[in-house]
């Protein structure tokens, strides 16, 4: 059925209140990820499957019709898997005056750069420490290329782009000491510290939801606490350090919580 | 017969007399007096009372009994009264109860409408007011004429608060400049309150403002609100920090959720306007507080009070309470117009508004901008579980109101609401749209005549005091409440499924649907005007909350019309049908009002853009429900999707539900329903939802409504 205008996405969300930051938006999922990670809360859209296949004008109908929104955002899986998909609908959104947002792991700075230009906020997942052997642990994959992560993160911090970049917490798993000062280290020689100071960056450690994880071993573990969030976003010793907990509401500053 | 007596008679009275005849007779003469004024045609002569006492007697020698008693003796005289065809006479004759298995029961917790209405908590309390609310209810359906209390028992129609019929108004929003001129008397005459003068401080007038809706309460069934709350309290705190403006704030939020003494023990049903400043027509009308009408002091001189209380308001709604959980009520009205959009000024209140719903889901947002709500001239507010009332710029009297001329205020609310079956209507018109308008005329000429009887039977009550909160007229004053300014309600649940039976498709399905649903709705609001103009009284057109009747009917169409209800009725069908015999719970619904059907897969623009056309029509009100998949909505985000609301749609009220799960043991408040908590695993969670028009704790929710939670298509999902 389709030919060549056509995206493996198997999701649109028409209004979100919770996937960009301070705008209601339509949220597309891209299906298809490089990663393996056992808490993924989107590992049914992990592999590409014909079934998933939509054309593109009727995501193009879509973005058309969203009068109550004011941004679009991709996620996934993982989007630059389809940057030509990708880069299409970056165009309607934009020609249609939204926001246009994408999430991704990070995995293909090329290509983020090349739609850099389209985007007024990059999501990049920061999986736990910026090196192969931690990130291995995680990702489910040998080669998980974590220089290409820092690569993409340090493309977005040079870019006009807001960067997001966001860590699930699992406890026993990232939550370690070692784990966040090697973290907050990598992110200062990036540049991080300027951007957010400029309120154009920030860190966001989220809640662990064991209930939406796609592993059987990650679905037995804990969610940690909204105190052990803000432990960790402490020691990181940034700025803009945000946490989103289902107990405290949408992604809050850790700077509001502590005074 | 053998000349011998009766055994004697235990009295429901306390005492044993012996058994006399003529007691029977002359109890007869009087009681069937009823008969008479009730239903206008002619009581028992003595020769018929007579010749029924004779009966009983012989009737009672047959059965060599041992003792007797008082209700014993009035079945027999009903037994005969039925043989001699006097139906009626049986009627106003019968002893209204209930049996002892039930009262058994209902101490139990149990059985007798224990899931009704969810604001209900199992209580001594509750358990009286269950007892009191079926003798009522049984005795009124006797006292109406029986081809009204036939039309409420078959289905057709939905009388509500059918326990208050001939005692309470339904609900009303106050104007609280009355009391701030003329004082409080809880009990309307002084006599057996203590009368409190005007309060001449804060903490006595947010006292004030919360015991007048303690008050209101026992006079009403329905919700007890004020409209204009921020400005009208503004007098009393001109000259508060903030720290003194968030205290009174919170002292009434405790107040309102702690007097549990409401109607067999339950907060008052309530609900504050909340205006973020001081409309257009409130700027030059004089201040009326501390007992007096200000000659140099005008509201429009108080606009940064009012707009320090409202911040001050929301940010402790926003805190909760001491365990963190959420005021239910009184629910916060916020006002939606367009100056508090376009001037940036406002944007902390807009902002206050959208955390709250992101937090605790409990903002009603109030929306002034849509042309029928009468614009800046008017006055207008939603309240109770959503019903709507207004005053036209051009009304009589309105600027008298605006200025307290001689106490002239405002009163607004409603007399009765009466639900038709609009499914039911469908089914007996056969799919023929002409027929399906003459039915539906028919039905409501019934509501009519059931709302003008509840007219005349509350004026009557109010005249003779019988009302006094309501009608009370301190010191010269006017009454309180202007009960000829109430509004009379025709309420309907099921178009969908209306149209649904007519066209084959739900209202979201196809364009036809929606066509049929919008002409049934003109033609009822063209049978409500008939009937205004008839009879001069304001009838209006609502969709119903429906917390009970949504169920109730889908129930009665099971058993009355199953063959076309077990098509269309929503819910879990199947099961349903297997609990139908042993109980009327049970988890199936009709959708409420022109709403679409809960499940329908449509995205929220989708939705919205059928339901807003239903909201110019439903001028006696109507709500656009937004339910929240996501446990952590983003509240600026959620403040965008609310500026859009209020200023591109025609909504006149919304809200936005999100789920909430609270810890008993660890104190955890998160978003979503779990059965167990999130943070220490305990069991012991409560789950709140909006069940109607209001918040309340899940598992005290009738069947029907807990499969409608069920059911519900979230935003979030597709």
């Amino acid at each position: 059925m389709c030919e060549e205008a056509c995206v493996y996405a198997p999701e649109v969300i028409p209004l979100s209140l919770c996937d960009y930051p301070g705008e209601p938006a339509i949220v597309i999922f891209f299906s298809g990820c490089n990663y393996r990670c056992g808490y993924c809360q989107n590992w049914r859209i992990r592999d590409q499957d014909r079934s998933h296949l939509v054309r593109l004008d009727r995501i193009e109908r879509v973005l058309e019709g969203g009068r109550l929104v004011t941004a679009c955002k991709v996620t996934g899986g993982e989007p630059l898997l389809q940057p030509g998909a990708l880069m299409r609908i970056a165009k309607k959104a934009k020609s249609l005056g939204y926001k246009f947002g994408i999430d991704t792991n990070g995995t293909f700075p090329e290509r983020l750069s090349a739609v850099l230009p389209m985007i007024d906020l990059v999501s990049i997942d920061v999986k736990t420490a910026l090196n192969d052997l931690e990130y291995s642990k995680v990702t489910g994959v040998e080669k998980p290329m974590a220089a290409r992560v820092i690569e993409s993160i340090r493309i977005a911090l040079e870019s006009e782009a807001f960067v997001d970049l966001r860590m699930v917490v699992i406890p026993g798993v990232n939550d370690n000491a070692e784990v966040i000062s090697s973290i907050s280290r990598d992110l200062k020689r990036m540049g991080y510290a300027e951007k957010a100071s400029a309120g154009r960056a920030n860190f966001t450690l989220v809640e662990f939801v064991p209930e939406n994880a796609g592993s059987r071993e990650y679905a037995a573990m804990r969610s940690p606490s909204v105190d052990e969030l803000l432990e960790l976003g402490r020691a990181m010793q940034l700025r803009n350090v945000r946490v989103s907990h289902r107990a405290l509401g949408y992604c809050v500053s850790i700077d509001r919580i502590l005074h | 017969m053998n000349g011998k007596l009766p055994p004697p008679v235990r009295r429901s009275d306390g005492v044993i007399v012996p058994f006399n005849k003529e007691l029977i007779v002359k109890s007869l003469l009087r009681e069937t007096q009823l008969v008479k004024e009730l239903y206008g045609e002619r009581p028992l002569t003595e020769d018929e009372a007579k010749r029924i006492a004779d009966e009983v007697q012989d009737e009672i020698l047959g059965m060599r009994l041992k003792m007797l008693s008082g209700p014993l003796i009035r079945e027999i005289v009903n037994v005969k009264l039925l043989e001699h065809g006097f139906a009626k006479h049986r009627n106003v004759y019968t002893r209204v109860g209930m049996p002892l298995y039930e009262v058994y029961k209902i101490d139990n917790s149990d059985g007798y409408e224990s899931r009704e209405n969810a604001n209900l908590q199992p209580n001594p309390e509750t358990f009286h007011k269950k007892k009191a609310d079926f003798l009522s209810k049984e005795s009124y359906l006797l006292m109406i004429p029986s081809h009204i209390a036939d039309a409420h028992l078959r289905g057709d129609i939905h009388l509500h608060d059918l326990e208050y019929w001939g005692t309470r108004p339904f609900c009303q929003d106050w104007d609280l400049r009355y009391f701030f001129h003329y004082g409080l008397m809880p009990d309307g005459t002084g006599t057996h309150t203590s009368v409190a003068g005007p309060a001449k401080h804060a903490e006595v007038a947010i006292l004030h403002a919360a015991k007048v809706l303690g008050a209101a309460q026992t006079n009403f069934a329905g919700g007890q609100g004020f409209f204009n709350f921020t400005v009208f309290m503004a007098p009393y705190l001109k000259d508060f920090d903030s720290k003194r403006l968030h205290q009174t704030a919170q002292m009434f939020l405790y107040e309102m959720t702690q007097l549990y003494v409401a109607r067999g023990g339950q907060p008052v049903f309530s609900s504050i306007q909340i205006e973020s400043g001081v409309p257009k027509v409130w700027q030059d009308a004089p201040v009326v507080s501390h007992g007096k009408k200000w000659t140099d002091l005008r509201y429009g001189d108080l606009e940064d009070t009012v707009h320090a209380f409202a911040v001050a308001l929301l940010e402790e709604y926003l805190k909760g309470d001491a365990m963190g959980k959420m005021f239910n009520f009184p629910k916060p009205e916020v006002v939606q117009r367009v100056r508090y959009w376009d001037d940036r000024e406002f944007e902390d209140v807009m902002l206050r508004a959208a955390e709250l719903s992101a937090k605790f889901g409990s903002t009603y947002y109030d929306n002034m901008i849509p042309a029928y709500r009468g614009g800046e001239d008017g006055v207008s507010c939603f309240q109770c579980c959503a019903y709507s009332f207004s005053e036209d710029g051009r009304s009589e009297n309105f600027h008298k109101k605006v200025m307290f001329e001689d106490g002239a205020h405002f009163s607004m609310g409603g007399m009765q609401v009466v639900t038709v079956n609009l499914p039911r209507v469908a089914y007996k018109s056969g799919g023929d749209e002409a027929k399906l308008i003459e039915v539906l005329k028919s039905t409501m000429d019934i509501a009519k005549e059931a709302l003008m009887l509840k007219k005349a039977t509350i004026k009557r009550q109010f005249e003779r005091g019988l009302i006094p909160f309501a009608s009370q007229h301190p010191r010269g004053a006017p009454p309180a409440v202007d009960i000829d300014n109430l509004s009379l309600t025709i309420g309907f649940v099921g178009m969908n499924e209306l149209v649904q039976h007519t066209t084959g498709y739900e209202i979201h399905e196809d364009p036809s649907a929606q066509k049929l649903a919008l002409k049934v709705l003109i033609e009822m609001d063209k049978i409500r005007k008939s009937y205004s103009d008839e009879t001069g009284e304001k009838f209006s057109i609502a969709r119903t909350p429906a917390e009970s009747a949504a169920q109730r009917f889908a129930v009665a169409d099971l058993i009355h019309y199953p063959k076309f209800a077990r098509e269309l009725v929503k819910g879990d069908l199947e099961k349903g049908i297997s609990l139908l015999n042993d109980t009327k719970d049970i988890p199936v619904y009709y959708s409420n009002g022109a709403h679409v059907n809960v499940a329908a897969q449509l995205s929220l623009d989708q939705r919205l853009s059928i339901e807003q056309r239903f909201f110019p029509i439903l001028k006696g009100g109507d709500i656009f429900h937004v339910w929240l998949g996501e446990a952590n909505p983003d509240p600026e985000a959620l403040m965008k999707l609310n500026m859009r609301l209020a200023k591109q749609s025609w909504v006149g009220y919304w809200s936005h539900t999100k789920d909430i799960t609270v810890c008993r043991d660890c104190g955890y408040v998160g978003g979503g329903l779990s059965s167990n908590c999130p943070t220490c695993g305990s069991p012991s969670v409560k789950s709140y939802s909006r069940i109607t028009g209001y918040y309340q704790d899940i598992s005290s929710w009738n069947a029907a409504k807990r499969q409608e939670l069920k059911d519900r298509y979230r935003v979030r999902l597709l």
